[in-house]
């Protein structure tokens, strides 16, 4: 952990990185521009390489960086949900529900433009599902809603192998992107906007709260938190930005699960400067890693699910490895 | 004063009563000790007057209100309650858990100012905790993570405590320094306590009243000087007890 008078410089440096990052990855890609050029064409659209940066690399680049956002922010909130700081934003099926509606769309050849929303649709039934057979009329129980969100979880992978079983193969590889998580194809629609700054500001306005409720229900009850509408709000928090992330970029793997425990290695595990941390970072972690998918094979590009995969397995091993050297 | 009063209470866990019709109230300045054999279900009964679960019947009152009606937050400015277990899963510093008592305490928005930071800092010294602040919890031991809970229930001020076995996993030194410090917040604060306990002597030193839970739901409680003697320490139980005359009193010894 760095010390407390550092954690405000670090949200300082993260927010300079959130910015670099967004023009770094606008000025690299299958053509890498030069600073002159580059500077030419974030002054005039209509320059050269305007519509590259204006139309292509910039909007998928703020998409990076909001879908990453969402996701660490939504990691934070369902590890303090299920008291597991290994819990990531699809352990309860949101992603999968999702995905399998945007399946069924792609095979019934639904108008791309339509997608994001038949994502969020599924996202939602699979909420609603968990939410309710979770919630039944006894005490918040994190075990019953872990238990019921994991096996929701299999249902739709099975539902989703079904689909990409029974999919002829010209449209197999589109779907896989977008499994794997996938920005080529991302927009950025303005109400997205609005999840993430509104659950920004609410998670950050809760964020005492989520200190004392990550202690425990028992004891978060006795600090005074009415634990069980606490816990459903965080759920439904994390649930909301996870089918935002998922709708604009599919599901995304490992954001959501290095970031924040990352974030905690740094700063700890008081939200209210892991929070603003972990959104930060979390922008940070996509933009770089979309920008490696797009030009590590250039001109193939890679979806992005699987940078951010092939990063994050060695890291989060390492930090396991680190953690039980050091006895936890 | 605030106060906490169990009225014609009935409660059970698992079929199996714990008290039935039990009445008894802490006023300020009591000292009270829960005594009863393993399993008896001291800790459900805790838990009902922390209200955090419902009796089957009859009522727990704080300040004459049904606590099961009072808000969370309202409750916990008023009565505190220290676990049997403390668990520490994410990584935070001893001084900002013990700085988690303030919590009830903060409006929304607000964050811990100096006078918060030093209460923390004063229980911390208090528990014999000093230089441990910004050590991470979950390298603490079973015994420094006890002292540290209860750090964190001395934070939060409230003017009942409940106590479920604080003197578990403390050695002899710290055990009496707990107690002390309980002893202290009933005397010196006027506030009032209840604690269960499994050392009957510590009960007799420092306990100004008792309750005993005796299985199938009943139950003694009264002033300690009355109720604990050898008749009622032998059928609380179910084994021979000795009773030992030295200068602090009578204390009491398994017996064979």
């Amino acid at each position: 952990m760095i010390p407390t008078s550092l954690r405000r410089s670090l949200l300082f440096i993260l927010l300079l990185l959130s910015v670099s990052s967004v023009l770094f990855a606008s000025a690299s890609g299958s053509v890498t521009l030069g600073w002159s050029d580059w500077l030419a064409a974030v002054q005039d659209p209509n320059s050269r390489y305007g519509e590259l940066i204006w139309r292509l690399r910039l909007p998928r680049a703020m998409a990076a960086w909001v879908v990453g956002s969402m996701l660490a922010m939504s990691g934070c909130l369902m590890q303090v949900l299920l008291r597991n700081p290994l819990a990531d934003p699809y352990v309860l099926g949101v992603s999968g529900g999702a995905a399998f509606a945007t399946l069924l769309g792609m095979v019934f050849g639904i108008a791309a433009g339509f997608l994001p929303w038949l994502a969020i649709l599924g996202a939602l039934v699979s909420i609603l599902i968990v939410f309710g057979l979770a919630r039944g009329t006894g005490p918040w129980s994190g075990t019953r809603l872990l238990l019921t969100g994991v096996v929701t979880a299999s249902g739709w992978a099975a539902l989703i192998s079904l689909i990409l079983s029974l999919s002829p193969d010209n449209s197999l590889r589109g779907m896989l992107f977008w499994l794997m998580g996938d920005l080529s194809y991302a927009t950025l629609p303005s109400w997205s906007l609005f999840v993430l700054v509104g659950s920004f500001i609410l998670t950050l306005g809760l964020a005492r709260s989520l200190n004392v409720l990550a202690m425990g229900e028992t004891t978060a009850r006795l600090l005074g938190e009415p634990t069980h509408r606490m816990l459903w709000l965080v759920y439904l928090l994390a649930s909301v930005l996870t089918a935002t992330a998922v709708s604009i970029a599919g599901s995304i793997g490992f954001v959501g699960l290095i970031v924040p425990h990352l974030m905690r290695l740094l700063v700890g595990s008081d939200h209210r400067i892991l929070i603003p941390a972990a959104t930060l970072f979390g922008g940070v972690f996509l933009v770089f890693s979309d920008t490696l998918a797009r030009t590590v094979l250039s001109p193939q590009q890679l979806p992005v699910g699987v940078i951010t995969a092939l990063l994050g397995v060695p890291l989060f091993l390492l930090l396991l490895n680190r953690a039980r050297l050091k006895g936890v | 004063m605030t106060s906490l009063a169990c009225q014609s209470l009935d409660v059970s866990i698992g079929g199996k009563d714990i008290c039935s019709k039990l009445n008894l109230a802490l006023e300020p300045g009591q000292f009270w000790g829960l005594l009863g054999p393993n399993g008896i279900g001291k800790t459900t009964l805790l838990k009902c007057m922390a209200g955090l679960s419902p009796p089957d019947s009859g009522n727990v009152l704080l300040e004459n209100q049904g606590i099961e009606n009072l808000p969370r937050r309202v409750v916990a400015r008023l009565l505190g309650m220290l676990q049997q277990h403390t668990v520490y899963v994410f990584d935070a510093s001893v001084l900002e858990t013990a700085m988690t008592g303030r919590h009830p305490h903060l409006a929304y928005w607000e964050r811990e100012g100096p006078k918060d930071k030093q209460k923390a800092l004063d229980a911390i010294r208090a528990v014999d905790l000093a230089g441990f602040e910004s050590r991470s919890v979950t390298g603490l031991s079973g015994g420094e993570a006890r002292r540290l809970a209860f750090a964190s229930l001395i934070v939060q001020e409230p003017a009942i405590l409940l106590l479920d076995e604080p003197t578990n996993h403390l050695d002899m030194k710290h055990q009496i320094r707990i107690m002390n410090q309980v002893k202290g917040q009933v005397i010196d604060e006027n506030r009032s306590a209840m604690i269960a306990l499994h050392d009957v002597n510590l009960a007799a030193r420092y306990c100004t009243h008792i309750v005993m839970l005796l299985g199938k739901g009943d139950w003694q409680a009264g002033p300690v000087l009355e109720l604990l003697d050898r008749e009622n320490l032998e059928r609380l139980y179910q084994c021979p007890v000795e009773v030992v005359q030295t200068s602090s009193g009578r204390r009491f010894l398994p017996g064979s």
